[in-house]
């Protein structure tokens, strides 16, 4: 009984205790590394956007009509502030993969190591959606203007659908990029966009088919001065 | 860029080595115009022959790559001088007629006409578009004369026009420049301008040719040139101004792109000419002035209302960008408004335009999206206009604009203190 008690019960609890025990330095190694990366992240980001004010990076920005650009983009953050939580983030990436690989643990330093190979896809992924948010606002809004000029009634469902299939592309482009569902994301994209294409059509042919049948009959017919809806001269 | 080595063709090239020197050029832009360039030609070589008889002219047809015949209309063109009384024609007018390079426009047609001006050395100069149906053989004496005979630089056309026709000069382009440079030239964007051969060597020198300037914007350019550059500036009073009519939906929203972006941007590049202007002075009127019947304009106001109603309310976010707080108010006021109440008023109007152009310099937008949401608040404006002056003549609606343009300069101070506002902080 007592040996049963030793081998069976005993030693199973008293090895797992060790290996605890030889554990716990590297899990105290990684809460100091993750503490002292969180508070060195914080503070460079700090710090950066802090030096990057004092030398003017913002005037500079102003003077070149980058903030302008963000501006139109819709970001309304300085490009102090933005590079200051880029730095802030990216520093805490690389401690959380440090505090990680402290744990020296297989499985865990695999995935650290895997994490950071990764992360030329993350930044290449974010650089696509920050673009395509950029390009996305940009197209809605030349989409807009053009559709009011036009007379179009439904001038901002068509910018916001504008809008909206940019940054549908952006996303899937980005998941492509991170290798998330790539088949998915593509089969999903095609579908989609196909889907949209099919259903204005549908739509558009169905609805306005009086519209575009006066739109062709104006077209196709000589058109006399008294037809037209007026001979303003602008120039 | 095309160099200006190459922007001549070989032909060219050896027709002005032919040539030699000249006193007078005569430049005719065109593309498609074989319907009413003839007549433009012929008028041109009636008006060289009866006025200026003893100059060496030569006559410059810069073509678009034209499908319907139109050089070889140029080149088929003869006048009956018999019949017009005309018989001591002496020289013999020269004909250049060629392509142009570049991006297509009027503008780049211009180039060519600029260069070959300062390659024959002329004197004096005229340009007139190849659609006129009005012109006739005194246009030319009275363009080229007051530079020949007076020692003017540029002489920009006077014409009689219907109440609406030419409304972007009327609301915008008259009234700011004039605002701007102090000069009362009432069509600064006329289309048919005389010049010295110095301001054209001066046109030919400038490298404007891949922007607003090479197509529709090339008329406020050389006006403005010719004003910031200090040259002596005349009108000529040419009569009515008819010309082939063209689609009337023609891309609004590109026109006012071209004009008004070339308008703003000249603001930009001479602001230390037109900030310090505070008034303006009458310019020097040759011709004999009188009366005459325009065509009449049709206008459809429900459309144009439409038009600027829907840009209150879809196009508002981007307004608010643009202009200022308080302009908008006074815009909005406007959304409920009935039609015969309905009325965009002259100071607003100028600070629409106002803000617009600060707008642009701030490039608070990209600067094409500012210019095309301009359309609807002009259309506002030219809607508002047509339902005041439709009960008025010709001659009272031109009492209108005058009215506006006095605003514009009312309210200048305004847009000098929002100028130097928007500069950027060192």
């Amino acid at each position: 009984m007592r040996e049963f008690w030793e081998t069976a019960l005993l030693a199973p609890l008293i090895s797992l205790s060790e290996r605890t025990l030889a554990l716990l330095p590297n899990v105290l190694a990684m809460l100091i590394i993750l503490l002292l990366g969180w508070a060195l992240a914080w503070g460079v980001g700090l710090a950066m956007e802090r030096v990057l004010r004092i030398v003017g990076l913002d005037r500079l920005s102003n003077r070149l009509g980058a903030t302008r650009a963000l501006l139109r983009g819709g970001v309304k953050a300085d490009p102090s502030h933005l590079i200051g939580r880029t730095t802030y983030w990216l520093l805490l990436a690389f401690a959380v993969i440090s505090a990680l690989t402290a744990l020296n643990l297989q499985p865990i330093n695999e995935f650290a190591h895997s994490l950071l190979a990764y992360i030329p896809y993350l930044l290449t992924a974010a650089t696509i959606l920050v673009v395509g948010y950029l390009l996305s606002n940009f197209v809605g809004q030349a989409v807009l203007i053009t559709a009011v000029n036009a007379g179009l009634p439904p001038a901002r469902t068509v910018a916001a659908l504008s809008r909206w299939g940019v940054q549908l592309v952006a996303v899937a482009m980005a998941l492509e990029q991170l290798g998330i569902a790539r088949n998915i994301v593509v089969v999903g994209f095609g579908l989609s966009l196909g889907g949209v294409v099919l259903a204005g059509a549908i739509a558009f042919g169905l609805g306005a088919k009086d519209l575009a049948k006066a739109y062709l009959e104006q077209r196709l017919s000589e058109r006399t001065s008294h037809q037209s809806s007026d001979d303003l001269r602008h120039l | 860029m095309t160099p200006a080595a190459t922007l001549l063709t070989v032909e060219t090239e050896a027709r002005l080595r032919d040539i030699g020197e000249v006193d007078i050029l005569i430049g005719i832009p065109s593309y498609n115009n074989a319907r009413t360039i003839g007549h433009v030609v012929r008028a041109v070589m009636a008006g060289l022959a009866k006025y200026f008889s003893n100059r060496r002219a030569v006559l410059v047809n810069s073509d678009g790559g034209s499908s319907d015949g139109t050089p070889d209309v140029v080149a088929r063109a003869v006048v009956d001088y018999g019949a017009m009384l005309i018989s001591d024609r002496q020289g013999l007018l020269e004909k250049i007629i060629t392509p142009y390079q570049g991006i297509p426009g009027k503008g780049s047609a211009f180039r060519t006409i600029f260069e070959i001006a300062r390659r024959v050395n002329a004197k004096a100069c005229a340009v007139v578009d190849s659609d006129l149906r009005s012109i006739t053989p005194e246009w030319i004496e009275l363009l080229i004369g007051p530079v020949l005979d007076q020692g003017y630089d540029y002489v920009a056309p006077y014409y009689l026009r219907h109440k609406y026709d030419g409304t972007i000069t009327n609301s915008i382009v008259y009234p700011l420049t004039r605002a701007l440079y102090g000069r009362r030239i009432r069509q600064p964007i006329g289309g048919d301008f005389g010049f010295s051969g110095a301001l054209a060597q001066h046109y030919a020198n400038k490298h404007v040719w891949e922007s607003e300037v090479a197509r529709f914007g090339i008329d406020i350019w050389m006006t403005t040139e010719a004003i910031a550059s200090g040259a002596r500036v005349c009108q000529s009073f040419l009569g009515a101004k008819i010309h082939d009519p063209k689609d009337p939906s023609a891309d609004l929203s590109a026109m006012l792109v071209q004009v008004v972006g070339a308008v703003f941007a000249l603001m930009e590049e001479h602001q230390s000419v037109w900030l310090d202007v505070s008034s303006s002075e009458p310019v020097a009127l040759f011709g004999f002035q009188y009366g005459v019947g325009v065509e009449p304009v049709h206008v459809n106001v429900d459309r144009m209302l439409l038009n600027f109603r829907q840009g209150l309310t879809d196009l508002e976010s981007i307004w608010r960008q643009m202009l200022t707080a308080d302009t908008m108010e006074g815009l909005l006021s406007l959304k409920d408004c009935p039609l015969q109440s309905f009325n965009i008023a002259d100071d607003l109007w100028t600070r629409v335009i106002y803000d617009a152009a600060v707008s642009t310099q701030r490039q608070v937008l990209p600067k094409e999206h500012a210019l095309k949401a301009l359309t609807s608040l002009y259309l506002g404006r030219t809607a508002s206009f047509v339902l005041e002056t439709q009960a008025l003549t010709s001659m009272e609606a031109e009492d209108r604009i005058e009215l506006l343009a006095q605003s514009f300069e009312r309210q200048k101070p305004y847009l000098v203190q929002r100028w130097h506002e928007s500069a950027i902080p060192e």
